[in-house]
């Protein structure tokens, strides 16, 4: 867990959020520190929108204390500093989008100017004087963004943002994302897509059957995670390479895959000095790190098959 | 962000959307004065007195229309906001839950006080219905404040998870209401089972209060107390419910 100056923004204390008998969220401490941004990965019914949900004060925790900016989430005065886009998409009916958007506007004490927020949210004049219900599907996600960033608020929750996006959309979705970031405000965001959690989080917390798994950069969980390995063809007889590999330090496996030899390692450069000094005749060497996605897949069903 | 703006705010939001939308409207009203017509023009009742038949049926409608405003069109479209999921991204938003309800009452008020006052123009149009002034104001007021139990009601139907459910069960009950009330045939003319089951709806207390004021007389003391008791019930029910919902 990272340490702090000053007091974290999203605060959670060992909660528990039970659905009956079972539990949705087992007993997850994290820190959001300000400024950061966060990603919240798992698969489904990880607990990912559970523990949103609580600290947007939408559930009670069973056990435990959900905190944002030190106090409960339901303080009127803590939701003038946040904005958050639900997983349902919400629009009321009756109303154009320009009206929504001044509607909630008006909810906040120093909201975003129409037009910052028309920027931002790539809404074009013509789709703020549509009916919000007669928005498209990509229409109402923009809407919905809007409407989170509507109140310019310190805190910001996605809740799955791009689904349902084409490419051009998500591109830009992160595009706004960074500049929010870059002007201080800390944002959460739960996502399915790993690559957006490796390009735009600066803090991963990987949820798995209602825990934290991992938590931390994008690049010390993959190196946590996954596993490198020395890779190389040699024409001398497998069997004898393979015992000699096993004998250097720090070598975990050894294995053969598609005329390939493979040892798995934390320290590549020692597994390379040893494979030199045997003066073997080792051609097309590689130095393989493994992808989040792997990190991911691996963390995930290992322990679904422990069960 | 003072209260008094938000509350200006929501208020004006809701009343543009209630103008936009007039087919709740429309439905509250069409049935009500179709069925004062039929049963003051065309059906021939047989009433001693027949002014005073035209303006007991005209409380009866009325009372009507605006139980069906406040159970369906309250009820459907609490349902409607939550499934769009609006009304829990407005649980996320700095607006109290106090102003957003306050919001949909004050709205339900005045789309109460449209049906009164024009059911009691088409009274007035079509039978030349003749009352006091002070009988016109206070049998309206008795049915906009009277009202309040069926608000409860129709919260209790917006707290129902599909639309489709909302809107079959609040029509059972609004029209079940009505009947066993007495607001489309006086109770009087009912079998006696029907009479004693009817005298605890509260409906028939609903009508009750404004029939006896057309006929110059206060409502009676058991208008009040069944009527605040009903809405006693509602209010702990739906407490409950709402608790209920938020642990999940």
């Amino acid at each position: 867990m990272p340490e702090f100056i000053g007091e974290p923004v999203a605060e959670l204390r060992k909660v528990t959020k039970m659905f009956g008998s079972k539990k949705a969220v087992n007993q997850v401490s994290f820190a959001i520190e300000k400024g950061s941004v966060t990603a919240i990965l798992g698969p489904n019914g990880a607990g990912k929108s559970t523990a949103i949900s609580m600290m947007l004060g939408l559930k009670d925790a069973s056990e435990g204390e959900v905190l944002l900016f030190g106090r409960s989430p339901k303080d009127l005065k803590v939701r003038e500093r946040l904005g958050a886009m639900l997983q349902e998409v919400s629009v009321m009916d009756g109303l154009r989008t320009r009206e929504i958007i001044n509607l909630i506007r008006g909810y906040y004490p120093n909201p975003l100017s129409l037009q910052d927020i028309a920027l931002l949210s790539g809404l074009t004049s013509e789709e703020l004087n549509k009916w919000a219900v007669k928005m498209s599907g990509g229409q109402k996600r923009k809407l919905s963004f809007a409407l989170a960033i509507a109140g310019n608020p310190e805190l910001l929750f996605f809740d799955e943002p791009t689904v349902g996006l084409d490419t051009s959309a998500r591109r830009l979705f992160w595009q706004t994302v960074r500049k929010l970031a870059s002007q201080g405000k800390t944002i959460l965001f739960t996502t399915h897509y790993l690559q957006e959690a490796d390009d735009m989080a600066d803090r991963i917390l990987l949820f798995h059957q209602g825990q934290v798994v991992a938590d931390g950069t994008p690049e010390a969980i993959k190196s946590k995670l996954t596993r490198r390995s020395v890779s190389f063809i040699v024409d001398a007889d497998h069997r004898q390479v393979k015992e000699l590999l096993h004998e250097v330090p720090g070598v975990t496996d050894v294995y053969e895959q598609d005329g390939r030899l493979h040892a798995v390692t934390d320290d590549t450069d020692t597994a390379l000095a040893a494979l030199f000094r045997t003066g073997l005749a080792v051609r097309d060497m590689r130095i393989d790190q493994g992808s989040l996605d792997e990190a991911f897949d691996q963390l995930t069903t290992s322990q679904e098959e422990a069960v | 962000m003072t209260t008094w703006k938000l509350i200006i705010l929501q208020c004006r939001m809701e009343l543009l959307r209630m103008v936009r939308n007039p087919y709740y409207i429309f439905w509250s009203l069409a049935m009500p004065i179709l069925f004062y017509f039929i049963f003051t023009r065309v059906v021939n009742t047989g009433a001693d007195d027949a002014g005073q038949w035209q303006a007991h049926y005209l409380m009866s409608m009325a009372s009507f229309s605006v139980m069906g405003t406040a159970i369906m069109s309250l009820g459907i479209r609490l349902v409607q906001e939550r499934v769009q999921g609006w009304a829990i991204y407005m649980r996320v938003t700095p607006l109290p839950g106090s102003v957003y309800f306050f919001g949909k009452m004050f709205v339900q008020t005045v789309m109460h006080l449209l049906c009164i006052v024009v059911i009691f123009v088409a009274g007035y149009l079509m039978n030349g219905v003749s009352l006091s002034f002070w009988q016109w104001v206070l049998s309206g007021l008795w049915i906009l404040i009277a009202s309040v139990p069926f608000l409860a009601i129709g919260t209790l139907i917006g707290s129902m998870k599909r639309v489709d459910t909302a809107s079959g069960v609040s029509n059972g009950i609004y029209l079940g209401l009505a009947i066993t009330g007495g607001m489309w045939f006086p109770i009087d003319a009912m079998p006696s089972i029907m009479q004693a089951i009817g005298k605890w709806m509260p409906s028939y207390h609903f009508g009750g209060g404004a029939w006896s004021i057309v006929r110059g007389e206060a409502p009676g003391l058991d208008n009040f107390i069944i009527l605040a008791a009903y809405l006693a019930v509602f209010m702990v029910i739906s407490t409950y419910i709402r608790k209920k919902q938020q642990a999940d």
